[in-house]
């Protein structure tokens, strides 16, 4: 942690902003949300106004997509001046409950979901998962995120992760209860101090451990590893990744066939912030029978479903349509049989949205590991 | 051994149904510990109600002044500790209510007596007095004893236990009242009803209750369609009301309202027994929560355990079509 | 103005499965998590909001163990300023007048007009601590308080009355309010607060320290003791529907109807 104090000028590198406008041009809850960025970076220039900007409800509109961050010709990071404004709400106090007890509950049980840290690894129950200890050698170390732990509709990912595993004859070893949330949503909530302690905490916590490498099951712990811990020695892979290269060593090999047409969702956390695109597919592709088709917009251009950037404890006073509705609309004008995504938020935002427009019978959301494990030879 | 002393509770002019309640455990439990049970009734202009909770067979003793004429916690425990001094009962029951815990505490602790709060049932067993208890909102029941001791006092759970039947009346006693002048420090200002909204979910046919479980207001107009489709009210736990997704005015429980409808459907709602006691009177209950272990579904006729947000559009769409 | 509030550390029981140990009197809460008692969360609100609009000081008070330092740090972090905390093993017993003492004996000798604590601890659930509390130090009290208004040497509070009423009472100070959950919107405790407030005091104290004779707080004084724990029969005789959540759904769905219900 830096002790000299950065005007919020100096922080986001306000005076680099040539004000062309590509970010809000291509910020995908414009068309919800009143929310214009470029006008936020230009405005936030006056240090005297940034108390009023600070209580402008749109703030707490943008999901953490990074699409203006992608476009921006100066390499700004347009989003994180709305997270330096929503921090300062967090410094008041003066959050939105749901925030309030989701960042309290990180602080006490290391997750944001208001459970028990003895009941991280219950999912665990009744599976042969090999747990790492610090210092003993192991290739690959899964960390398996807070809401795939907690949430039973997404524990299936960790749960065929680890019947995969088990099968394929790998190296790994997944971490204990003692793992804790990697922040990625404390970031995007503006909790500043509490994101620099999970960093801190998480970093030692890690450390001790002998991985050649780290594996997360979600995109967001994936990211916020790669880009906010510094001194993380290990290096950090998505799970896609490491499928992707034990299917070419051949360690992968899937049972029946699967006669769909699917449509990958690129989650913002993966692609445009993790730069992860062809993995997944490549996978979805591997099994047998799958005809994999592509969103208009797609890889850079994916539409964001919103679940990211805290907004899973805000939400937006807009009314009209949800992100993830076009998105599922549009995966019905495609005729998919099923959206696979690679992050657990995109399957609860968009298999919501799937269930509200009443697409059940027809169409499925499944994140990719929920597909591979159907197909895992017995 | 001695008496067993029930402070009768009313409020504007009415007796509380506590009061009754009361008398369902304290005649037996009175008998076994060697005395019997009187009720005492503290307020002004009490005739009344002293009749009426005589008509149940039991002794009544009234202290009936002007002072009294709204409750208030230091004059009580003035009065009990006198009366205490004089009757010496072998316990001291009053309801685990806004008056009772507003009082029994301190009172105890001025007469070093002990006391055992929220009791829902009581036993004297072999000179042991024995209460049933709960801890951790209801998960877990306790059974205490007390050491022994000349007076005991307990404060007893609204709706633990059903009234008795009126019987043959008793005598009524009028007793002067030990308090002889008011108190400065204290003052009762006025009551203060809740605001009635637009609606009044006492009158309601078809209640939808909602807990804590609907996690956000943004899952509300599935219920509110849900509602809309069997023509209910939408009313809720305290946390609901708590969160400001539903009025005030529309908490079932016992800081809440007590509600009789002919249909009542629980969602997401655990069941704490403040929010049960305000719900007993429904005739049908639906229960739908997603932890099996819900207390809720001890007062249930059908029975989810699941993701209400599974299964409430489901449900709404069907009774839509069921209903043409 | 000044406030002393009275919290408690406590496990989160609202989803949780609660076991018996074996011995039969405790209850297995080793995979509870913890946190500040609800209502008491609530007082600690209420005593900042009054400091903020009054000016004074608020002094937390509370019973229980190191781990519960963080809550002590989290309420210092919302503004309250400085802490005590007795902690002693010796304290024992399900006696609910013997947390009043124990805590009596940490207030004496702080000055003080107003002491708020939670109505009810949702753990042994006495809802008895505050009033006697108040007994203990000679002071007024109101329980239940869902609304404080401070005026001249007094306080008017609104007392929640069961009927969705509520009472309003005046009361001279100094005293004791129990604050009823609702009351405000607790606000949060940003980490950088909470680190803040290392710097704030926060006394560790033993019953010797505090002039509380160990043996009128410990089990042989309590009188009151748990003979048996047990969990309650879930004597249901509900019908359980099953199937998919849709069979479900469909299945209430014509109870209902064929009932006449709706
Ligand atoms: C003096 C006093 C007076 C009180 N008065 C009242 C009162 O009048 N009325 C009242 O209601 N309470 C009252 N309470 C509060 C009471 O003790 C409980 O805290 C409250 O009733 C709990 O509300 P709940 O059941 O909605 O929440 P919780 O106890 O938190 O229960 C939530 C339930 O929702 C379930 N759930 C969560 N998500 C889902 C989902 N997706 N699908 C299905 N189920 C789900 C959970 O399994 C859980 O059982 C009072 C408390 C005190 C101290
Ligand atoms: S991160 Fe996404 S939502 Fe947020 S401002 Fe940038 S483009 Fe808009
Ligand atoms: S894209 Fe970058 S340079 Fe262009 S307006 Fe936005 S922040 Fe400024």
């Amino acid at each position: 942690m830096s002790t000299e104090i950065q005007t919020f000028t100096e922080k986001y590198d306000l005076l680099g902003c040539i004000q062309c406008g590509r970010c809000t041009g291509g910020c995908p809850v414009t068309v919800r949300a009143n929310l214009n960025v470029r006008q936020f970076v230009y405005d936030a220039y006056n240090e005297e106004k940034l108390d009023e900007l600070a209580r402008l409800a749109e703030i707490w509109d943008c999901t953490a997509c990074h699409t203006c961050a992608v476009r921006c010709p100066k390499g700004l990071k347009p989003l994180e001046v709305l997270i330096g404004l929503r921090s300062m709400i967090v410094e008041s106090g003066k959050v939105e409950p749901t925030v309030r007890d989701a960042l309290q509950s990180v602080l006490l049980e290391g997750n944001p979901w208001e459970k028990s840290r003895a009941a991280r690894s219950d999912w665990m129950e009744g599976l042969d998962v090999k747990i790492a200890e610090p210092g003993v050698e192991v290739e690959n170390l899964f960390f398996v995120c807070c809401t795939i732990a907690y949430d039973p509709r997404v524990q299936a990912i960790a749960k065929n992760m680890v019947r995969l595993l088990n099968k394929a004859g790998i190296d790994y070893a997944f971490l204990p209860e003692e793992e804790s949330c990697c922040g990625s949503e404390v970031f995007t909530l503006g909790e500043e101090g509490l994101f620099e302690m999970l960093v801190e905490d998480n970093t030692e916590y890690l450390n001790e451990y002998s991985a050649k490498r780290i594996v997360t099951l979600s995109p967001h712990c994936f990211t916020t590893y790669k880009t906010h811990y510094p001194d993380l020695k290990t290096p950090i892979l998505h799970y896609t990744q490491l499928l992707v290269e034990l299917l070419h060593e051949g360690k992968l090999t899937w049972k029946g066939d699967l006669q769909k047409r699917i449509v990958y969702h690129d989650p913002c956390y993966l692609g445009k912030q993790g730069d992860v695109y062809d993995e997944p597919r490549e996978l979805l592709k591997s099994i047998p029978g799958v005809e994999v088709v592509e969103f208009d917009r797609s890889r850079e251009r994916s539409l964001c479903c919103e679940g990211g950037g805290g907004k899973m404890w805000v939400e937006s006073e807009s009314k009209k349509e949800r992100l993830a509705d076009t998105r599922i609309k549009d995966a019905k004008d495609l005729q998919a049989d099923i959206v696979a995504v690679a992050c657990p938020f995109c399957v609860m935002t968009l298999e919501d949205s799937m269930k509200g427009l009443g697409f059940e019978e027809e169409m499925r959301v499944a994140e990719i590991m929920e597909l591979l494990g159907e197909h895992i030879e017995a | 051994m001695g008496n067993v002393l029930v402070l009768a509770e009313h409020r504007q002019g009415a007796l509380r149904d506590i009061s009754f309640e009361m008398l369902a455990v304290a005649p037996g439990l009175a008998g076994n510990m060697g005395g019997e049970a009187v009720v005492l009734l503290i307020g002004s202009g009490m005739d009344e109600m002293a009749k009426k909770i005589a008509g149940y067979g039991v002794k009544v003793m009234v202290v009936d002044d002007p002072l009294f004429e709204n409750f208030n916690a230091e004059k009580y425990q003035k009065v009990l500790s006198a009366l205490i001094d004089d009757l010496k009962p072998a316990l001291l029951m009053t309801g685990h209510t806004a008056q009772g815990v507003d009082f029994m505490p301190a009172l105890a602790v001025e007469k070093k007596m002990p006391l055992v709060t929220e009791a829902i049932g009581l036993e004297y067993e072999g000179d042991v007095l024995k209460v049933t208890r709960q801890l951790y909102s209801g998960k877990v029941n306790a059974t205490v004893a007390f050491k022994p001791a000349d007076t005991y006092l307990v404060t007893f759970r609204e709706g633990a236990v059903e009234a008795p039947e009126s019987s043959a009346g008793a005598d009524v006693e009028k007793i002067e009242s030990p308090l002889k002048e008011d108190i400065p420090y204290r003052k009762f200002v006025e009551y203060i009803e809740a605001e009635v909204g637009d609606v009044d979910i006492t009158q309601s046919d078809i209640l939808i209750a909602i807990g804590r479980g609907l996690k956000e207001d943004k899952n509300l107009p599935v219920i509110e369609e849900l509602a809309a489709a069997i023509k209910a009210d939408v009313a809720g736990s305290r946390a609901a009301t708590d969160a400001g997704w539903i009025p005030h005015d529309r908490q079932v429980g016992t800081s809440g309202k007590t509600v009789k409808p002919k249909l009542y459907i629980a969602m997401g709602i655990s069941g704490a027994f403040q929010h049960l006691a305000g719900m007993k009177g429904a005739k049908t209950v639906v229960a739908i929560n997603k932890d099996p272990e819900a207390p809720i579904f001890t007062v249930a006729d059908y029975a989810i355990v699941d993701d209400m947000f599974k299964v409430v559009p489901k449900l709404a769409e069907k009774l839509k079509e069921l209903k043409g | 103005m000044k406030t002393l509030v009275c919290i408690k550390y406590v496990p989160d029981t609202s989803e949780a499965e609660v076991k018996v140990n074996p011995d039969g009197i405790s209850v297995d809460d080793s995979r509870f998590s913890f946190d500040i008692n609800d209502s008491d969360n609530y007082a600690v609100e209420e005593s900042v909001l009054i400091k903020e609009a009054q000016g004074g000081e608020v002094t937390v008070f509370s019973i229980g163990p190191k781990k519960s330092d963080v809550m002590i740090r989290m309420a210092m972090a919302k503004g309250c300023d400085q802490a005590v905390r007795v902690e002693d093993d010796r304290i024992a017993g399900h006696d609910p007048l013997m947390v009043a003492k124990t805590l009596a004996g940490a207030i004496k000798g702080h000055e003080f007009d107003l002491i708020m604590t939670g109505c009810v601890a949702v753990d042994d659930g006495h809802m008895a601590t505050g009033a006697a509390l108040a007994e203990e130090l000679g002071v007024n009290h109101a329980t239940m308080v869902k609304k404080v208004e401070v005026g001249d040497g007094k306080v008017t509070v609104h007392r929640e009355l069961e009927g969705g009423m509520l009472e309003s009472v005046e009361v001279e100070l100094p005293a004791v309010l129990t604050i009823q959950t609702g009351i405000n919107e607790p606000r949060y405790a940003p980490i950088r607060g909470i680190r803040q407030a290392q710097k704030k005091e926060l006394k560790v104290v033993s019953l010797d320290d505090i002039g509380v004779d160990p043996d009128s707080v410990g089990s042989d004084a309590s009188q009151v003791v748990i003979e048996k724990l047990y969990i309650p029969e879930v004597e249901s005789t509900a019908e359980f529907l099953e199937g998919e959540p849709e069979e479900k759904a469909e299945k209430l769905a014509s109870i209902l109807v064929k009932g006449g219900l709706v």
